[in-house]
């Protein structure tokens, strides 16, 4: 009986000390583009597109690039692997999810916040009258 | 009266009914009373009716497109097929919550029969009908029936009457200006959720979340009754038929991410389908391990909490995917729904753990204890270290589906988890759950003798390294996965071996070893379509053919769905033998959807997603903005501007409101020559009209400039400036590119596993509930007899 109380201890030791591990290496942390800048580690940073300079996208190894204003104001080239996300010229905040490569921040995720649906929504009654 | 608030008021008689249900059963309960019962079934049929009715209602409104109600204005409009029209009913939270209600109520009415039979009816439906009640109270707090003017009242008033007829109410907004009567077209569905899945997809889901609460009710009237075992014959049919109903809603939900939402996979990690991945785990947790308190009596206290906790997760998930509190950190834009349903879903959570946890706990001591009998080698302990791991499974991606909250506790910026996180922790959990699953099969009850054990293990262990084998054929992988392979072949081996040998003694309890080939055969689709998919990225030029993936790829062209959707034809070839695919692009307004076409073949799909289409390019157009004197280079020349040239005569038009023209001088240099050019802008009534000039440079090839507009200066004339455009010829040397479209294809091998997979487990799982529902009316005409 004992036995299997110290295995059973142990095993769910290890199954949690595993979990925990894993939370903690796959979860990715929230910074602006200068702590991005410092680290090794994938960051992820919340901004704002900047709809003045350049997008462009680059069929052949299918990259999509745009500039980012993050929170303190600085602006960065950010480039995605893969094409537009969806509802990009919506999003009133986009977080890009990667590491910088030189000038540039290669993102493998860039995911778009949009305006609620119910905000300003008298407006849009307004257009539907 | 409007009928949406006759709705809105049957919707609250509904509550009050379903609460009045609780008390009059639980007073049935403790008096022990048949009077208190019949009333409680009146108050819980008047619930089921009145809900009934206030959902036909809201149908009715969607179906006449009623606007002035804010749901139906949210998430539908005049322009959709019946289909999808209906489905707009639950595409919002409200509607969403009604179904749910609508589902509880209904099953609720046969759990009452199968209940009363079973002598458990005070004490499961009082449980039940509180759930029900509180369900009925989002509707109540988050009114489906809402008015836009109550909705938005800062912007919009109601008044009214005004002409005779259906719609006598007028809009007006704060500075009590008339809008109109009221909307006469919604915003309609979102074009993500435009296809016929969205028509089957939540109604299964749905029916499997309501019969979810199916077992905790029973757990909790098994407390109440101090019925510490048979409340498990009781419970188990409806523990099944959960398990089977969400299963299929769960796979039908990745199967429609895979076919049209195009996320590549049919699995994506995503809050939405962990939400309602971690009930099903606990729940078929439970059916495991109420077996073994069937046999020994062991585990009485594990299957009460597994079985309370399938019911506690699922308000758990609707609380992480409902409440807004993943917010940022998911694909998914979950919509804020405001405070209140946050806080009544956490004050849910709350309420039924506390009943739960809190009888268990008080009852904890009375329970009887059951000495372990079995040994290691034992069905028993496989079906616990099976149930175990499933349980940990759940816990790790609930832990992971919460982590924005978990980490925004502790350091107070919320993030998520990256999928990788999904695949190491489950990974380990899935080779052991299916190795279990195989092994608990070959084990007998109490005890097995190690050498029979062995001899019944080789041929389900030789064909399991055999499958490996093949599956090694097609390339090297990383250890774990291939020990997980080996687990699920063995697992079905040794399951159709198991599963044949009942079959020859009783076929009825088969339904357990198909159950596990299922499980098993769709983890081997797993394994063969996620890690020895093949991929690449194609840029298709049109009409010139690609070699890709052992293909010829040429893309065709486009065709026009409707306004906002395009297919694009691509032609596949491979052994001579000509297929198409033509996957499609909605542009809408807002965004652009892409949805994959694939083609299935017995032994894996061709998956094509697009990625982007680039048009014909056409020859270069620049505009420049230019001071006065200034000079600027263009290809291989300048351009300097001269001046406007904006004459009396001119002035005087413009003056009595007669066309007028100004003209911009230009002046090229190139080598020594000099050469003026007049860009001409006529004002006109309708607008500016311009003139393009033409300059021909000396290597013959023509570049053509306009005038864009005028930037006068008013205080200092030298500082006005010209803005123009100039259009360069085409180049003849570039490669004339032309329409490209951009795809994703990939190769999934044998991925109809995964199908057959499912349609095997469910196969089981039927078979089970036909089992254990028998084996409850067993039990029933027993006690009735005694």
């Amino acid at each position: 009986m004992k036995v299997k109380v110290v295995v059973g201890l142990a095993v769910v030791v290890v199954g949690i000390i595993l979990g925990a591990v894993n939370f903690i290496e796959s979860n990715v942390e929230y910074m602006d583009f200068a702590a991005a800048e410092r680290t090794s580690k994938k960051a992820q940073v919340k901004g704002e597109w900047v709809r003045e300079q350049e997008i462009a996208f680059d069929a052949e190894h299918v990259k999509f690039s745009f500039y980012m204003k993050d929170d303190n104001n600085r602006i960065v080239k950010v480039v995605l692997d893969g094409a537009k996300p969806n509802n990009f010229e919506l999003a009133e905040s986009v977080v890009a999810k990667g590491r910088f490569v030189g000038e540039e921040f290669h993102a493998t995720d860039v995911l778009t916040k949009c305006p609620s649906k119910y905000e300003g929504d008298a407006e849009a009654v307004k257009k539907t009258l | 009266m409007l009928l949406g608030q006759i709705g809105g008021i049957i919707v609250k008689l509904a509550f009050l009914s379903a609460l009045a249900a609780a008390f009059f059963y639980y007073r049935g309960h403790k008096e022990n009373s048949s009077r208190w019962v019949s009333f409680a079934r009146g108050g819980y049929h008047l619930a089921t009716l009145s809900l009934m009715t206030s959902s036909a209602i809201l149908l009715y409104l969607i179906l006449t497109h009623q606007f002035q109600y804010t749901y139906i204005w949210n998430y539908s409009s005049t322009d959709l097929p019946i289909s999808l029209l209906l489905s707009t009913f639950y595409a919002g939270q409200e509607g969403s919550f009604t179904l749910w209600a609508l589902y509880t109520s209904i099953i609720g009415v046969f759990l009452m029969q199968y209940a009363s039979k079973n002598d458990y009816e005070p004490e499961v439906m009082s449980v039940y009908s509180l759930i029900l009640g509180f369900l009925l109270l989002m509707l109540v707090v988050k009114n489906p029936f809402a008015f836009i003017w109550d909705s938005f009242p800062n912007d919009l008033i109601q008044t009214g009457p005004v002409p005779a007829g259906i719609s006598n109410f007028v809009i007006l907004d704060a500075a009590k200006n008339l809008w109109a009567r009221y909307p006469v077209e919604g915003k309609g569905l979102n074009p993500l959720l435009q296809n016929y899945w969205m028509v089957i997809h939540p109604q299964i889901l749905f029916i499997g979340f309501s019969s979810m609460a199916v077992p905790y009710a029973h757990a909790v009237a098994g407390l109440m009754k101090r019925d510490y075992n048979s409340w498990i014959r009781v419970a188990t049919p409806w523990s099944v038929f959960g398990s089977m109903v969400l299963g299929t809603g769960i796979i039908l939900g990745g199967y429609w991410a895979y076919e049209t939402l195009g996320w590549g996979g049919f699995w994506g990690w995503d809050p939405v389908e962990n939400s309602s991945l971690v009930p099903w785990l606990f729940c078929v947790a439970s059916i495991h391990t109420t077996l073994t308190q069937r046999k020994s009596g062991a585990f009485v206290k594990t299957n009460f909490v597994l079985s309370l906790l399938t019911f506690i997760t699922v308000l758990y998930s609707t609380f992480l995917t409902r409440s807004g509190v993943l917010g940022d950190t998911s694909v998914h834009s979950f919509v804020d729904p405001g405070n209140w349903v946050y806080w009544l879903l956490l004050g849910c959570i709350a309420l039924f753990s506390a009943i739960g946890f809190g009888l268990l706990f008080s009852r904890m001591k009375e329970m009887p204890k059951v000495p372990v009998e079995h040994s290691f080698i034992s069905r028993e302990f496989a079906l616990f270290l099976g149930a175990f791991a499933l349980s940990f499974m759940a816990l790790f991606v609930a832990v992971g589906t919460s982590s924005p909250i978990i980490t925004s506790l502790l350091k107070g910026k919320a993030s998520a988890v990256e999928i990788m996180y999904y695949v190491q922790t489950n990974l380990p959990l899935g080779i052991g759950i299916t190795f279990l699953s195989g092994l608990g099969q070959l084990l007998w009850w109490r005890h097995s003798k190690t050498g029979s054990l062995l001899k019944s293990m080789l041929w389900p262990v030789l064909l399991g390294l055999g499958t490996t084998a093949l599956i090694l054929l097609m390339g090297w992988e990383e250890i774990e996965i291939l020990l997980f392979a080996f687990c699920s072949a063995f697992s079905l081996f040794a399951n159709l071996q198991v599963g044949y040998g009942i079959y020859r003694g009783n076929p009825k309890f088969v339904g357990g070893s198909i159950a596990h080939i299922g499980i098993a055969i769709m983890c081997l689709g797993f394994i063969t379509s996620e890690r020895y998919d093949d991929k690449a990225t194609i840029s298709l030029e049109r009409n010139k053919p690609v070699e890709a993936l052992g293909y010829t790829i040429m893309y065709t062209g486009y065709r026009a769905l409707d306004r906002d959707r395009f297919a694009f034809d691509i032609e596949v070839v491979k052994e001579g033998i000509r297929r198409t695919v033509a996957p499609s692009m909605h542009f809408s307004e807002q965004s652009t959807l892409r949805h994959p076409d694939l083609i299935n073949f017995i032994n894996k799909d061709f998956y094509v997603s697009p990625v982007s289409v680039e048009q014909a390019g056409g020859p270069r157009e620049e505009s420049m903005t230019m001071l006065k004197d200034a000079e600027a280079q263009v290809a291989g020349f300048n351009v300097r501007f001269v001046d406007f040239d904006f004459n009396a005569f001119e002035r005087g038009a413009m003056l009595e409101g007669k066309n007028f023209v100004i003209n911009a001088h230009l002046q090229i240099l190139e080598g020594k020559k000099k050469q003026p050019l007049t860009l001409k802008m006529m004002n006109t009534e309708s607008g500016p009209e311009f003139t393009a000039a033409t300059y021909v440079a000396a290597d013959q090839r023509s570049y053509e400039f306009t005038l864009v507009r005028i930037i006068p200066d008013r205080e200092d004339k030298s500082q006005s400036k010209v803005e123009f455009s100039v259009k360069y010829p085409e180049d003849p040397a570039a490669v004339k590119k032309s329409e490209t479209l951009v795809v994703e294809a990939s190769i999934k091998p044998m991925i109809n596993l995964v199908w057959v997979g499912t349609v095997t487990l469910i196969v089981g799982f039927a078979l089970t509930i036909i089992r254990r529902a028998e084996e409850a009316k067993l039990q029933a005409e027993k006690w009735r007899k005694e």
